[in-house]
């Protein structure tokens, strides 16, 4: 096993062509500088390498996890994006200041509303306002919203508004923001109905984002447990497992799920048709996982640590899901990370066609329905603003498990298990 | 080479009737059949009494078969497919299915194989350039527009592409494989001309995605190469740096991207579906999706089974690409390719 060695800041060091004390100058400085055999002070590199050898033994694998994830810029981006959109579907109602759901049909497709921070005669105001919409009649008889711009309203914050329940259990009515009086303010525009776009994009997040992750959830424990027999057990189980993800990997995903989806009826309930559609994602996107958690399994198989399990007597399914699978841990979170959009993109897609998810649930999909009648996006370009939704759970999800292969591939290195130490270590060694 | 590529033929074809009886299956699983939504149809437009609509509709099941067991409509339908190419009726089209794979499934590939030449030649190119001028503007540029291109929902672009073309550009043509005029004529170079004025919308969309894919798997595989230890040897032979990239650098990097194309074709196909049913461009795509709506199991299931052939089909040719590039994997030696990421 390496990980006693300090390899790893040498390794960091290597790889980004630094020296050492830049990388951790600040850890370094804090740390006294250790005697050698004659007592003699070493130099900081060699405290530092000495220090973190006799850290690195006790670091759990979320401690080493999390000082490489912390390193990687744009998993930490991809992270504060997911992040971000996960807080503003679990508080949807929090972040609405009008109730998504409510139909109000004399305020329907209002385009967004402008943010003012300097008003009509040039003052400036440190907190930003807003100006009532007003409909005015065109002399061709169409009516235009234009803002009316002799009240300023101020944005408030933290506003009693609309009630709700928070979780679904506790009453509330405080809402982020609001604007006082007859005037309103939608952020992103409402649709046909008159609803808040803005408000109704985080309550479709709920839809989407829990849809990807329950579909993923599914396709990761599958995937996993298949993985982990296939690998153990190898010989003939290995070879029929082996042929049958082929088998499921030569569907079709998308016209497979457009095909599955279409059965669903249509007199489903709601709650009904969430799982199923969750399943049917998952259906054909556990084996990507199924495979990658063979491979490592294979390799893991034949380490000191499952002969030692083995010679004391482990069952069989001890080791494989407390020895086996722990270790392919960061494996399965990169594929889960990278199996979520996947599942939002297509998730996305069949709510637009109106297959799979319809209202009254609302997703990101779903609220995009509107737009594919070319009048009235090209009147209310706003009512595609849900794209920006599923663009920044996209690339969220992806940046995180982009950055999480990085430091995850770097962390199985050092716990020196499989083909990938070895890999690493000759290539190491060539260049 | 011969007999390994003969052994992958012979071990594809477990799975396309796999495949088959699946497909069936699915398209069988919904509540009633076509003689139902035909029987609703003669109440409804015909004025027909409901006795009399179901006895015509009984009659329509006995006529194609739809009132026999599961199972031999199954053997029915795959003993069309494979003595006669006939994929079963269409109840919508009045045609046998055949004729619309055989009318459609060219178009279908024109679009997919060209995003797919597209894809491949600009992702190779930028993910070179993105490789050889590491962290430098055009470089980070192409890695942020690349997480860019596969984020954005294809069916957005194509409703973006479908909106500036028609209310903007006042372009007139859209919705159509080929202008009137030539659409039974034979294949001609003005013909070409006039499909690609229809198609280059599908085109762009279904391949914007693989050329972001096909650059980050080339950036990467050729950032590895050029750390290699053969690549420092040929600089201190001093060889000049191109010959180094291009002769020594690249060819190397290029297998994954040869064992990737398998995965990439399948990639484009769905591309083109999303595009095409949004630009109601007259390929597989439209046509799949309406056939699930109204319950045209024949042609729901044809094409998810010609779907699958494509998909089967292609990775059976990168893996026979991939045989010729790497001698290890037609002696049956496991390759030592890393897969791309």
């Amino acid at each position: 096993m390496a990980h006693d060695t300090g390899l790893d800041v040498i390794e960091d060091a290597m790889e980004e062509s630094l020296p050492i004390q830049e990388i951790e100058k600040d850890r370094a400085i804090e740390y006294p500088l250790l005697p050698d055999r004659e007592g003699h002070d070493v130099s900081p590199e060699v405290t530092l390498m000495l220090r973190r050898s006799m850290r690195t033994q006790h670091e759990s694998y979320a401690t080493l996890v999390w000082r490489k994830f912390r390193k990687s810029k744009i998993a930490i981006v991809g992270g504060l994006i997911v992040l971000s959109l996960f807080i503003m579907a679990i508080f949807a109602d929090f972040f609405s200041p009008y109730d998504p759901v409510r139909l109000n049909m004399s305020e329907g497709f209002i385009p967004p509303t402008q943010l003012h921070f300097v008003d009509e005669t040039g003052q400036f105001h440190i907190r930003p306002f807003v100006y009532k919409r007003v409909q005015v009649l065109n002399a061709d008889m169409t009516a235009t919203w234009t803002d009316d711009t002799k009240v300023r309203y101020p944005i408030n914050f933290f506003v009693p508004g609309w009630e709700y329940k928070l979780f679904g259990l506790i009453p509330m009515n405080i809402h982020l923001y609001g604007v006082a009086g007859d005037a309103t303010i939608y952020l992103l525009g409402t649709d046909r109905f008159g609803r808040d776009m803005y408000g109704r994009s985080c309550l479709a997040g709920r839809i989407s984002l829990t849809m990807a992750l329950f579909g993923t959830l599914i396709s990761v424990a599958v995937g996993s447990i298949v993985g982990v027999f296939s690998g153990y057990y190898g010989g003939a189980v290995d070879n029929w497992t082996q042929r049958f993800v082929e088998f499921v990997q030569s569907f079709p995903q998308l016209p497979l799920w457009m095909a599955l989806a279409a059965i669903i009826p249509i007199t489903w309930d709601q709650f009904a048709v969430f799982v199923t559609m969750s399943i049917i994602f998952a259906l054909l996107s556990w084996t990507l996982l199924a495979r990658e958690v063979r491979g490592k399994v294979l390799a893991l198989r034949e380490t000191d640590f499952v002969l030692a399990a083995q010679e004391m007597g482990a069952s069989d399914r001890r080791i494989m899901f407390a020895h086996l699978l722990p270790n392919t841990l960061s494996h399965i979170i990169v594929v889960l990370t990278l199996t979520i959009p996947t599942i939002i993109l297509a998730e996305s897609f069949l709510s637009f066609l109106g297959i799979g998810i319809q209202e009254p649930l609302v997703s990101w999909g779903t609220m995009m329905r509107d737009a594919q009648t070319l009048q009235t996006l090209g009147f209310n370009p706003w009512i595609a603003s849900s794209v920006f939704f599923i663009i920044a759970a996209v690339l969220g999800f992806n940046f995180l498990g982009d950055g999480l292969r990085r430091c995850g591939s770097h962390t199985m290195s050092m716990s020196g298990a499989g083909a990938l130490l070895t890999k690493t270590r000759e290539r190491r060694l060539h260049s | 080479m011969l007999a390994y590529i003969l052994r992958r033929i012979l071990a594809s074809i477990p799975l396309l009737i796999g495949i088959s009886i699946v497909s069936f299956i699915i398209i069988q699983l919904p509540p009633g059949d076509f003689a139902t939504t035909y029987e609703q149809q003669l109440i409804s437009q015909a004025n027909m009494s409901p006795k009399d609509a179901a006895k015509a509709a009984d009659g329509y099941r006995a006529l194609y078969g739809l009132d026999k067991p599961v199972w031999q409509q199954y053997l029915i339908w795959i003993k069309g497919i494979v003595t006669e190419g006939k994929f079963g009726y269409s109840f919508a089209y009045k045609k046998d299915v055949g004729e619309l794979i055989a009318e459609r499934l060219p178009r279908t590939l024109f679009l997919a194989l060209s995003a797919h030449f597209i894809s491949t030649f600009f992702g190779l190119i930028i993910g070179i350039y993105s490789a050889t001028h590491k962290y430098s503007l055009g470089d980070n540029l192409a890695t942020v527009l690349a997480f860019i291109g596969t984020a954005v929902p294809r069916f957005f672009l194509a409703l973006v592409l479908v909106y500036l073309m028609v209310v903007e550009w006042n372009y007139p043509y859209i919705g159509r494989y080929t202008s009137p005029q030539f659409a039974f004529q034979p294949m001609s170079m003005d013909k070409f001309v006039d499909i690609l004025r229809y198609a280059w919308p599908v085109i762009i969309i279904a391949g914007l995605g693989g050329i972001a894919r096909n650059m980050r798997v080339m950036r990467g595989n050729l950032l590895d190469n050029l750390n290699a230890q053969y690549v420092t040897t040929a600089r201190a032979k001093g060889l000049r740096e191109n010959t180094v990239i291009y002769k020594h650098a690249v060819p190397n990097a290029l297998h994954p991207i040869i064992m990737y194309q398998g995965t990439v074709l399948p990639y484009m196909i769905q591309g083109e579906l999303e595009a095409a049913i949004v630009l109601n461009m007259p390929t597989l795509a439209p046509m799949f999706y309406s056939s699930l709506a109204i319950q045209d199991i024949y042609v729901s299931g044809g094409f998810l089974m010609i779907y699958a052939i494509l998909l089967v089909a292609g990775n059976l040719i990168a893996d026979i690409l991939l045989a010729i590039v790497d001698p290890r994997i037609r002696f049956g030696m496991s390759a030592n390719v890393s897969a791309p990421g």
